[in-house]
């Protein structure tokens, strides 16, 4: 009886409704719920914690298939190309891009602002998700998590490069110096630093932390000796003792609630360096939402189309499933109706407050010169995703793909439309000009795709992709059954 | 705990039979108990007996020292040291400065979540533990839970093998591991990690000093100057564009400055025409005040009777302005000797503007008169 009375402390109530495992779920459920409400398995097949770390882990061990050989030429040759324009950049000024009065932001800050964007997936994925309890997210988390950090690591490029003398970057920081100067903390593109640089730090950290256990599977498991001082190093002596997993969790957790708030934050913040100007379509309050929004869109568009490759070419059907895309598709579908919510204010603003810059800039979306990316924006980011609405599209890897490369484009015009259109006819019309950027935009964007893919390309490679620690603990059977010791 | 220490590990098989053992060996109180898992199980905190973990107050805490961080450095710089204002807002204004502010605490806190979780709670990275040297970890971090048990970090007594193995069996260990001390194999220590990020460190500040000076000789890459290389002359430089190798060139004869119409006098009869331009008002007399006191007065004294602090020292004779010949000059003759000089007295044309030799002029009348006050003076 002893056992007994040690094992009768009682769990926390709360803490016991939100851990129990997918086997109990469906035992208290099934006679509650219609067949069509049940709860879906997250994954295919008998699943269980060994054979997940031979799946998953197993990885870094074998031979790359000749497709990632492929892959990784194509997109290092387009990386390589970006750097060569980047260094052309920079040796001879950023006169060799398209930007002109009155378009002085232009392909940078565009650049800048998607690929921060295309961050955002990954964070609400890994902390917000988190918070909800949506155990969907166990299995692509991590990927999402390490596409956030590349998608950062892409989008710092372009402001750095935009200061027009990149070896002067570190004047964005305050420090004391030589020149009795401080940077001026009234003005957004301060905040940005802040806000960015923050959002960089906190998810390389958040992401390290989370994979740390799984390193140390990979530490245990591997035959290599090189692998094997790599992955010690990396684990930082991890043993998975209950003392430990007990801080862990906690640290988790309030790292999940304070990025929660983070990536709300940064994408509120690049808005402010729009929203807080004078320029016609940009003085808008609708801003911070309307980025947040867009930029949680473009990255579950871009989440969705790399996960369709991994889950084919790494064999992971089983535990990325169809069930996970058509949630992530859902998720794309919500995002794109509130999209079109913030055009159809964009307008209404325009129309409402009979401000006649306001009207004109609008009108200049619509019909003006750049009326086609205008359109080609709400297209792609309005009318293409609401074939969501239809389950057949939601589990088609065809609607998929293309619904998924429609919100890439559109989400990459949106900037274009958001800054270059408002832009090149600002107050002054003896000062407009039509922009055209040069082949060495293009070069770089298409260097920043290529950076962005060759570093998914090696993660997938050297790194466990799936969470194991995370999906370990939820599989059936995983946690004890608190119900039969206390009977 | 001493490094020799010996660590019983008991392996089982479902996280079940994990929780009910513990509960079998804590009452048993063999030593210290810690539980392994591959991943954290719900309910293993409350069989282990742990209490909450702190990490929660510490995240409080540096998060609001992070807000005030980030307020009293933003509020010091754009109010004190260095005021600047922007959109008319006051240099304290503070609202601006809270994006800031919110971005610091979230900084602050969410690293001393997780370093604090890392480096003080679990005291990571450790690479000598037992657990992590013994045969098991393979196990524990793939797909088994295993509790190991050590003697107790404050009883001096070793740990009986045989009993703990015995008790770990007895509550249903399917494999009973004994690791007796720590085998830290040559690359995995703590010392070769401290090695080896202090050789990346060391490395690192190497080729940062090899760098600079490779980017300061190296020609190619002008970037670098700031700016300071440019293709033009600087004044008192020397250049061979002209003949006289002088970068400077003397103005044309007969050049006039902006905003200058000189006065064509030849001598100081000639002068004696000429009318003080500027009225006779406060500002003007304090001007001619000041500039007396630092040009006129030290030879000529300050109430300009010719006895200033100069005059012993040198034996000059200056004028003496109160006296009758120089009340009755003409303001004109006055103003011609400031811009030529007489006698011993230098041309002060260099250091004084057309306006201020005329308000040294209107200052001297005011000291003459004050000096030879009459009765309506007073009135």
């Amino acid at each position: 009886m002893s056992d007994s009375a040690v094992l009768g402390t009682l769990p926390n109530p709360a803490r016991q409704s939100s851990t129990q495992n997918v086997g109990e779920n469906e035992l208290s459920l099934t006679t509650v719920l219609p067949s069509n409400l049940q709860p879906r398995p997250l994954f295919t097949g008998h699943v269980s914690p060994g054979s997940l770390d031979d799946q998953v882990l197993a990885f870094p061990g074998k031979k790359p298939p000749r497709v990632w050989y492929v892959a990784l030429a194509i997109t290092t040759a387009a990386m390589l190309l970006g750097f060569t324009l980047f260094c052309y950049t920079i040796y001879m000024g950023i006169g060799v891009w398209g930007n002109t009065s009155p378009v002085f932001w232009a392909f940078d800050i565009i650049n800048f602002v998607f690929w921060v964007g295309i961050g955002h997936a990954g964070t609400l994925i890994s902390a917000i998700l988190f918070i909800f309890r949506m155990r969907w997210r166990n299995a692509i988390a991590r990927f999402a998590e390490a596409m956030t950090i590349f998608a950062v690591m892409c989008a710092a490029i372009f402001p750095g490069l935009h200061t027009g003398r990149p070896w002067l970057d570190f004047f964005l920081f305050p420090y004391p110096n030589q020149r009795g100067i401080w940077p001026n903390f009234r003005s957004p593109l301060v905040w940005d630093v802040f806000a960015v640089g923050t959002y960089f730090s906190v998810s390389l950290m958040f992401w390290y932390l989370g994979l740390m256990p799984d390193i140390a599977s990979m530490r245990d498991r591997t035959d290599s000796k090189v692998r094997k001082v790599i992955y010690t190093v990396l684990a930082m002596g991890w043993r998975g003792a209950a003392s430990h997993w007990r801080h862990f969790e906690k640290a988790y957790l309030l790292l999940a609630g304070l990025a929660t708030g983070l990536v709300l934050s940064v994408h509120s913040v690049v808005s402010f360096d729009f929203a807080t100007s004078i320029v016609p379509a940009w003085h808008m309050t609708i801003f911070p939402p309307y980025f947040v929004a867009g930029a949680i869109f473009a990255g579950f568009a871009m989440v969705v189309m790399v996960l369709i490759v991994v889950r084919e070419t790494m064999q992971l059907k089983n535990l990325i499933t169809d069930y996970h895309l058509e949630v992530m598709n859902k998720v794309v579908l919500a995002m794109s109706c509130i999209m079109g919510y913030s055009y159809f204010m964009e307008g209404a603003t325009a129309w409402y407050s009979q401000n006649e810059y306001l009207i004109h800039a609008f009108k200049n979306i619509i019909s003006g010169t750049y009326g086609w990316a205008g359109w080609l924006t709400i297209s792609c980011n309005i009318l293409i995703p609401q074939l969501f609405w239809f389950k057949k599209c939601r589990t088609s890897y065809f609607w998929m793909i293309l619904v998924s490369i429609a919100v890439t484009i559109g989400m990459w015009f949106e900037r274009f439309v958001i800054i270059v259109i408002s832009l090149h006819q600002d107050y002054l019309p003896s000062s407009w000009r039509i922009y055209r950027p040069t082949l060495v935009d293009l070069g770089i964007l298409l260097g920043s795709f290529g950076l962005f893919f060759t570093l998914v390309l090696l993660f997938a490679r050297v790194l466990p992709v799936i969470a194991t620690s995370e999906v370990k603990g939820m599989l059936p059977g995983s946690q004890p059954k608190h119900g039969r010791s206390h009977g | 705990m001493a490094e020799s220490s010996t660590t019983v590990i008991g392996v089982y098989d479902s996280p079940d039979a994990l929780i009910q053992s513990i509960g079998v060996l804590r009452s048993k109180q063999l030593g210290q108990l810690e539980a392994y898992s591959p991943y954290p199980i719900h309910g293993i905190d409350e069989a282990l007996g742990h209490r909450r973990s702190p990490i929660g107050a510490m995240v409080m805490v540096m998060g609001i020292v992070g807000a005030l961080t980030a307020l009293g450095a933003e509020y010091w710089i754009s109010a004190i040291d260095y005021p600047l204002v922007t959109g008319g807002k006051a240099p304290t204004s503070w609202e601006a400065f809270v994006p800031i502010m919110f971005e610091v605490t979230v900084l602050f806190a969410t690293f001393t979540a997780g370093l604090g979780m890392l480096f003080l709670m679990n005291r990571l990275p450790f690479f000598g533990h037992p657990v992590l040297n013994s045969k098991s970890i393979a196990k524990i971090t793939r797909d088994k839970y295993a509790i190991a048990i050590e003697s107790a970090a404050d009883s001096k007594e070793e740990l009986d093998e045989q009993v703990a193995e015995a008790a770990l069996r007895d509550a249903g260990a399917t494999t009973i591991e004994i690791v007796r001390e720590p085998k830290p194999s040559p690359f995995l220590t703590s010392t070769f990690v401290l090695r080896a990020l202090g050789g990346i460190a060391v490395s690192c500040l190497v080729s940062g000093v090899l760098m600079y000076w490779v980017i300061k000789l190296f020609p190619v890459l002008p970037p670098m100057s700031h700016m300071l290389v440019q293709p033009r002359v600087d004044p008192q430089q020397s250049s061979s564009f002209f003949g006289d190798g002088r970068s400077m060139r003397m103005p044309v004869p007969g050049t006039v400055a902006r905003g200058f119409m000189p006065s064509f006098v030849a001598s100081q009869e000639q002068a004696a025409s000429l009318v003080n331009p500027l009225a006779r008002t406060r500002e003007v007399l304090e001007v001619g005040k000041q500039k007396f006191t630092e040009r006129c007065a030290v030879c000529h004294g300050a109430l300009a009777t010719g006895i200033g602090s100069l005059t012993a020292a040198y034996g000059g004779k200056p004028a003496n302005l109160q006296a009758q010949q120089f009340r009755d000059y003409p303001d004109g003759k006055i103003y011609w000797v400031i811009v030529n000089g007489k006698n011993a007295m230098p041309s002060q044309a260099a250091d004084l503007t057309v306006d201020q030799r005329w308000s040294i002029v209107h200052y001297i009348r005011a000291l003459q008169r004050a000096q030879h006050a009459m009765d309506r003076d007073v009135q």
